[in-house]
């Protein structure tokens, strides 16, 4: 059986890793710069005299709303031709591969569509709103930015797979590298669509209500940086996997509780991180309509989306218990 | 898939390296394995759901109490009440989860 030799191991790491990012990366911003062009269109439509405002816009949203599958397109094309020194040839370094492709494909997916929401909103509302373009558009870019924190992160933790020399030895090895792509990737997801639709939200508000712009502003922030909990916990998992799991023996209980530990907190974080976001882009919405009653609507939002967050808190705890007392 | 390449991705997944192979895998670490991936699963699907529809109720409890926040207080309580029915199944995760993890895996 010389057919699965250690080199073919780390060319198959090569070949799923740069697959799963390139692949999984696109389908995100595909989406939100559909979701642009798309209310572009229409408002376009509706307003055709704004059209070169409109048509401003819809490319600056979607050129922002492009920038995680293009973190994507270079991790991708790092993970396909990056050198990998002789002694590190093995499976956990084709695990390393494949698992930074798991961390930024799934990553970039969540905050591209996330990006979609606000380029969309500030579309439709440049038509309803032409004079207020300026106010409109630098929202959308701090709504997006905000989105594309977790795709950052999810580049973070890939570059640090894909860089540092593997320590961890056999099937342990293997564990922690895939355990900790799941835990940023999947972590990644939700709170990039959460922090989208938020922004959203205060996008529609703001070209309805301009004057409350800087109010909306708050509750938009607030709300986002709540939503991207699950994406710190994500990457706090995948820290202590990469950092503090460096010598475990190589036993299939370890692979076992560490890509466990990896499902556990990455899809854990998703239901919280969209469900936050929900909560944030009404509160949005209300804190625009009424910006008198901004402080018991952010009360509002922040109670349920701590309430929310609970089952996030629930995965981490399930995580900690299997990484440390297993 | 050829049965020969098979045996030899399951060969090489479960022997590396091969110092290591002597040690052979047990049945009972085949079902700790299983039982470890199966809290991660179990925990991680679990909060999806609870998580999405928590946010829902928030969400909506937001939107009334722009428009009517003379009932701010009955709009919580109602928006709690739901969030804590929804996040029933979340808990049953967090216990199913936790019953694996020392009942199955800490204690035997």
């Amino acid at each position: 059986m010389e057919v699965l030799t250690p080199e073919v191991w780390v060319d198959i790491g090569r070949y799923v890793g740069a697959g799963l990012a390139l692949g999984l990366g696109g389908i995100g911003a595909a989406i939100g710069m559909g979701m642009a062009a798309a209310s572009a269109n229409e408002a376009t439509m509706r307003q055709p005299v704004v059209q070169g405002h409109l048509m401003r816009t819809m490319l600056i949203g979607q050129a922002v709303g492009g920038s995680p599958s293009i973190f994507a397109l270079v991790v991708g094309l790092l993970i396909f031709y990056m050198p990998v020194s002789p002694e590190e040839i093995g499976l956990p370094k084709a695990a390393a591969l494949a698992g930074a492709g798991l961390a930024i494909g799934m990553g970039c997916l969540g905050s591209g569509v996330g990006c979609g929401w606000p380029a969309s909103a500030a579309c439709a509302g440049v038509a309803r709103n032409p004079k207020r373009v300026t106010g409109i558009m630098s929202l959308m870019i701090i709504g997006q930015a905000m989105a594309q924190s977790p795709s950052i992160f999810a580049t973070v933790i890939s570059l640090i797979l894909l860089f540092r020399p593997v320590t961890a030895i056999g099937m342990a090895g293997v564990g922690v590298a895939i355990g900790a792509g799941i835990a940023m990737g999947a972590g990644a997801l939700g709170p990039g669509i959460g922090s989208g639709t938020t922004a959203g939200g205060a996008l529609r508000g703001v070209s309805n209500w301009p004057r409350s712009q800087g109010i909306t502003l708050r509750t938009m922030l607030i709300g986002q940086a709540v939503s991207q909990t699950p994406a710190i916990f994500g990457l706090l998992v995948a820290f202590i996997m990469m950092f503090a799991l460096a010598d475990l023996e190589p036993t299939i209980v370890n692979f076992a509780k560490t890509i466990g530990a990896g499902i556990a907190v990455g899809l854990g974080g998703i239901g919280p991180g969209i469900g936050s976001g929900l909560a944030g882009e009404t509160a949005c919405l209300a804190s625009a309509t009424r910006p008198r009653l901004d402080a018991l609507v952010l009360r509002t939002m922040l109670i349920g989306q701590a309430v929310s967050q609970s089952t996030a808190i629930y995965a981490l705890i399930v995580a900690l218990i299997l990484i440390y007392l297993v | 898939m050829d049965a020969s390449i098979m045996a030899a991705i399951v060969q090489a997944v479960a022997a590396q390296p091969e110092e290591v192979a002597a040690s052979a895998i047990e049945g009972v670490d085949v079902i700790k394995a299983g039982a470890l991936i199966g809290a991660g699963i179990c925990m991680g699907f679990g909060a999806i759901g609870p998580g999405i529809g928590e946010g829902f109720a928030a969400g909506k409890a937001c939107e009334a109490i722009g428009r009517s926040p003379e009932n701010a207080g009955l709009l919580t309580r109602t928006m709690l009440i739901g969030q804590a029915v929804s996040e029933s199944t979340g808990i049953y995760a967090l216990v199913v989860a936790l019953v694996i993890l020392f009942g199955v895996v800490l204690g035997g």
